[in-house]
């Protein structure tokens, strides 16, 4: 399957919501550490083995740390970029004519953007300065911020069926779920003893979610009984990045982690652990399975490489 | 007690009901928890961007989004962008470029500058010149040395030119991440990885790039922080000490000139009885933690060097180009290859070197393991007694916390401070850590007897318990039951009725750990397992409701020969499953065992299933009334909130005072969106067992949700004769 080869690290890539052979990668020079940061959108090759073509790229002064598509839009993309500042880019627009906006109102680096999947009209971005900030594209400034972690937020991730419910993950251990229309956050699980890194919403169990963590671990947590987590699971050798749940099975997730692997959990069956994807040759940073085509999987990572490919085949297969 | 009441306590299968704080956002989410599958995702298709598709219109959207009012008053959308917006909306999807170069176009002479920010990024330099090479290898080394823990040793660099915001960048990020690569080290590691990053670099190594590190212990350190704060000048001694340096080190051009003012200052041996001084300052800090700075250290440096060795390292990792990278920066090779002019070191150069490098390590040491120091010992114990808080309780009562306290309140008060930052502190953490003991009480499978039990000294508690117990007044039964367990702790069947009581009460907590007493009386008491791997069940632990319906299965007289005679290490849901289903068809007329099967099925979500076996059972045993609370809640929790309500109606005809159907029945009607109707339960079970607190945090949701912020304070505040009067049912 395809290999893409970016001049910087790979930061996280995502498929579209809209095309099947389409995907986003958001990069960064020297880790996102210091230097420039550049986006690239890119169509699948037709033929395996054929290079990927270039849609857009877009460079950026800072690392950008992550992306997502827009639900409403098909062209249109929102950055997550290191020097603090949300920039939305709509990919079929020169390079010139970007970005459409940029957003500067956090005071550190943005880590995760979330595009609202059911009112599919607001996006979440949640930063190092603690905060997580509610936006639409038509408002040049941010609707709402949400200020209670203690310590940098690392990600925040719509809940998949409630439009204003969606969840925090904290490197002060601590998941936060909240509700927009409530003053505060409506509930706190301390989900992990280290600092979590990543959390997503299972897509067809509304009170699911998972949180992958500094410890190594990936938690299954059930919001009405946090007391607990429903399932934990072992296997990553270093911290876990990123964690998504599959869009067309309940309870399989993919996960990467600085131990260069890519995982697939089940977290229901007895051995969690269904896959496991060797690949990268540096920290694996980005994860993501398409909507659109079953099984289809993409991952990027700090050895400057994307591969996208099928479940069960060798994503190093030409 | 005949085995068609054995699991007369472990009434909930609703999983939703169980007891853990929810806050208001349960409603959105316990609400619909129901509607498992019904609605998946939507997948967006292709659709042209048709008007107010992309960006609709900006008045209606600043309504539509909810929060918006909660957080800034609307701001004007800038002229520009408004502008912008506009065309964009009268534009074709094709005339979008045009829309936007005709806005640039016209305001090509005054282009508002927070529009055009970020349009045309710019670049930093790229990083690709020989000094920029070296950094990038530099960076490169540092990121590698996480694989196994290598410390990380950089090699002179020269002189890159970095920019103060480049630094900062470099110092706060590589903190942030080096946290996340050496999860398992300890912060002082991590900071020492950094610092020789930093240093290599000439960074100041003030490394609190984010704050302290982050733990859950973090009130308690702020608080330290704070009463830090106040006993010294500055934040910090090491920041002061550090500043000032700083501060000579910017102001005077040359060497002697720097040497020379601080002679003036300070006197020839300033530096040093200034050092000193603080150092002592220090010490005092370090005393009250009983912490000596020299050995610790000596030690940290063993135990590293020790836990560097031990790492087993993944042959991939050697590969990684990062640590080649790591082994060239070692040798030095990079620097040759890249051949730098490097600054000629001075004779003041190299003093000064000396100095710093004893200065920002003694700084450092302060920083980490001066008041962090006693945080992190806190937390590390905190973490090897993992949640049995109990022993960890134990523990820190033998450090005699009052006199600790009163040591820190003197030394404070010598310091001549303010008194009353010591007392604020330690009395903040005494709350904190009632907090925490009461979390403990939680999980703990304590249980907490009543105050002031009518009952003790009760003739024959026990029968009057089963009395009150069978007459439907759990409240008053639990009295009576915990005065007999109080004058017979090794009395199962005692314990036993005292869990179900709670568990019909909508107290799994407590039924869990009454329901541990009875089984450690009697371990293969049948009524007792079902009954804990049905509570547990409620609390979603797996594992321990497989555990105890396994061992239901072992004792039991028929079915005992189905499961092995030892436990196995560890048992998976489908093997217990196929366990009982062999179970049922040995006696298909055992409605216990398609009890068991409904509760099994309920753990793994397979509501369809738990639904058909509580049916069965019901065929079986159609007057139990926890059975048909069961069912009620399976159905709950399987969208099907409707049947859910005649369900727990039928409970209630068995047994009227059956506070947990009541409560369940709010549950349903919440879930329908039936807030009005859901408080009337709510309130009927609360008047009933008004120390039901998920009931309390139900009702106040429902309140919310149904408008009646009004009544939100009669329930902060428990009052049920304003809400019973209020909503009467």
């Amino acid at each position: 399957m395809p290999i893409f080869k970016t001049p910087f690290n790979g930061y996280s890539v995502k498929f579209s919501p809209f095309y099947e052979d389409r995907i986003a990668v958001a990069t960064a020079q020297n880790f996102g550490i210091l230097g420039n940061g550049r986006i690239h959108v890119l169509a699948l090759p037709p033929s395996p083995g054929a290079p990927f073509p270039e849609i857009a790229a877009f460079d950026t002064a800072d690392g950008v740390y992550d992306l997502a598509w827009s639900e409403s839009h098909d062209s249109l993309l929102v950055a997550a970029v290191a020097d603090g500042s949300v920039k939305l880019y709509d990919s079929s627009l020169p390079a010139a004519s970007n970005p459409l906006r940029s957003l500067q109102e956090h005071t550190r680096e943005v880590q995760s953007v979330d595009y609202n999947p059911t009112r599919r009209d607001s996006f979440l971005s949640a930063a190092w300065d603690d905060t997580i900030k509610l936006w639409t594209v038509d408002r040049p400034a941010s609707v709402r911020t949400f200020k209670e972690h203690a310590y940098c937020v690392y990600a925040a991730a719509w809940n998949p069926r409630h439009a204003d419910v969606f969840a925090s993950a904290s490197g002060d251990c601590t998941v936060r779920v909240w509700d927009v229309r409530e003053p505060g956050s409506t509930m706190i699980i301390p989900a992990h003893e280290f600092e979590i890194l990543s959390l997503d919403w299972n897509k067809y169990d509304d009170c699911v979610l998972a949180t992958a963590s500094v410890d190594k671990s990936i938690r299954v947590w059930d919001v009405r009984s946090y007391r607990a987590p429903v399932a934990v699971l072992n296997g990553h050798g270093y911290a876990v990045r990123k964690v998504r749940f599959s869009p067309h099975r309940g309870s399989l997730m993919a996960s990467c982690s600085y131990d260069m692997t890519v995982c697939l959990w089940d977290y229901m069956v007895e051995d969690s652990l269904v896959g496991r994807y060797d690949h990268h040759t540096e920290f694996a940073v980005g994860v993501d399975m398409s909507v659109l085509v079953e099984g289809l999987l993409a991952s990027t990572g700090w050895d400057e490489l994307v591969y996208v490919w099928q479940h069960g085949t060798d994503p190093r297969a030409p | 007690m005949a085995m068609r009441e054995l699991v007369t306590g472990a009434a909930n299968c609703d999983p939703s009901a169980s007891s853990n704080p929810l806050g208001a956002l349960a409603n959105a989410l316990v609400g619909s928890s129901s509607a498992k599958q019904e609605r998946l995702k939507e997948i967006p298709t292709t659709t042209p961007a048709v008007e107010g598709q992309f960006f609709a219109q900006p008045e209606d959207h600043l309504r539509a989004i909810p929060g918006s009012e909660s957080d800034h008053s609307l701001l004007p959308a800038n002229a520009q962008g408004s502008e912008f917006i506009r065309r964009f909306h009268a534009a074709e999807r094709g005339a979008f470029e045009g829309a936007w170069d005709d806005i640039q176009r016209a305001n090509v002479p005054s282009v508002p500058h927070d529009v055009r920010v970020g349009i045309n990024p710019q670049l930093q330099p790229t990083l690709d010149g020989p000094p920029q090479r070296v950094l990038s290898g530099l960076l490169h080394s540092f990121v590698d040395s996480s694989r196994g823990g290598l410390p990380f040793r950089p090699a002179q660099l020269p002189l890159l030119g970095l920019s103060e915001g480049d630094k900062r960048c470099i110092r706060d990020r590589s903190t942030i991440m080096a946290r996340h690569f050496f999860a398992d080290k300890n912060e002082d590691f991590i900071n020492a990885q950094v610092n020789a990053l930093l240093h290599s670099l000439d960074i100041d190594s003030d490394v609190r790039g984010k704050g302290p590190l982050p733990g859950r212990f973090r009130e308690l350190e702020d608080y330290w922080n704070e009463s830090q704060g106040m006993m010294k000048p500055g934040p910090h001694v090491g920041d002061a000490w550090a500043a000032e340096f700083n501060q000579h080190r910017g102001e005077q051009s040359g060497p002697d000139a720097w040497v020379n003012s601080f002679e003036q200052q300070h006197g020839a041996n300033g530096w040093a009885s200034e050092f000193d001084q603080q150092y002592s300052q220090l010490a005092t800090v370090d005393q009250m933690g009983g912490v000596n700075v020299p050995n610790l250290a000596a030690m940290e440096q063993t135990r590293m060097l020790a836990h560097t060795l031990a790492q087993n390292e993944d042959p991939k990792f050697q590969n990684s180009k990062f640590l080649q990278f790591l082994s060239k920066m070692s040798r030095g090779e990079l620097i040759i290859d890249d051949n730098q002019v490097k600054p000629a070191p001075g004779d003041w150069a190299s003093e000064f070197q000396q100095q710093y490098t004893a200065g920002p390590s003694w700084a450092d040491e302060y920083l980490h393991r001066g008041p962090d120091q006693w945080a992190n010992e806190f937390a590390a114990e905190r973490e090897t007694d993992g949640a049995l808080d109990y022993q960890w309780a134990n523990e820190f009562s033998k450090l005699h916390v009052n006199d600790w306290a009163d040591e820190f309140g003197k030394q404070v008060a010598e310091g001549s401070l303010v008194d009353n930052t010591s007392e604020d502190w330690a009395n903040a953490y005494n709350e904190f850590w009632n907090e925490q003991k009461q979390q403990s009480d939680g999980s703990s499978g304590v249980y907490v007897f009543s105050d002031m039990n009518p009952y003790v000294g009760h003739p024959n508690p026990l029968k009057e318990g089963q009395d009150l117990f069978r007459r439907g007044l759990l409240s008053e039964a639990i009295l009576a039951l915990e005065a007999e367990v109080l004058k017979n702790p090794d009395n199962a069947e005692g314990w036993r009725l005292l869990g179900i009581a709670h568990a019909e009460n909508d107290d799994d907590q407590q039924a869990i750990a009454a329901m541990m007493r009875a089984q450690e009386a009697d371990p293969t008491n049948l009524e007792v397992l079902l009954s804990l791997g049905v509570s547990h069940t409620n609390e979603l632990e797996q594992a321990a409701a497989l555990r105890y319906l396994y061992a239901w299965l072992r004792h039991h007289p028929k079915y005992g020969t189905l499961a092995s005679p030892d436990m196995p290490e560890s048992l998976y849901h489908a093997d217990v499953a196929r366990l009982f289903n062999d179970a049922a068809q040995m006696s298909p007329e055992d409605a216990d065992v398609h009890i068991v099967l409904g509760v099994l099925y309920n753990l793994s979500r397979e509501y369809d299933r738990a639904i058909a076996s509580f049916q069965t059972a019901l065929q079986l045993k159609p007057n139990d009334y926890s059975l048909w609370n069961k069912l009620g809640a399976t159905q709950a929790n399987s969208v099907q909130s409707a049947d859910a309500i005649l369900a727990y109606q039928k409970a209630l005809d068995l047994k009227p005072n059956y506070v947990r159907a009541w409560a369940n029945m709010g549950i349903s009607y919440a879930n329908q969106g039936m807030y009005e109707d859901s408080i009337r339960y709510y309130v009927r079970a609360l008047s009933m067992n008004p120390k039901a607190d998920n009931a309390w945090q139900y009702l106040r949701i429902s309140l919310s949700s149904a408008s009646r912020q009004d009544m939100l304070n009669a329930c902060d505040s428990r009052n049920l004769d304003v809400l019973q009067k209020e909503f009467p049912l």
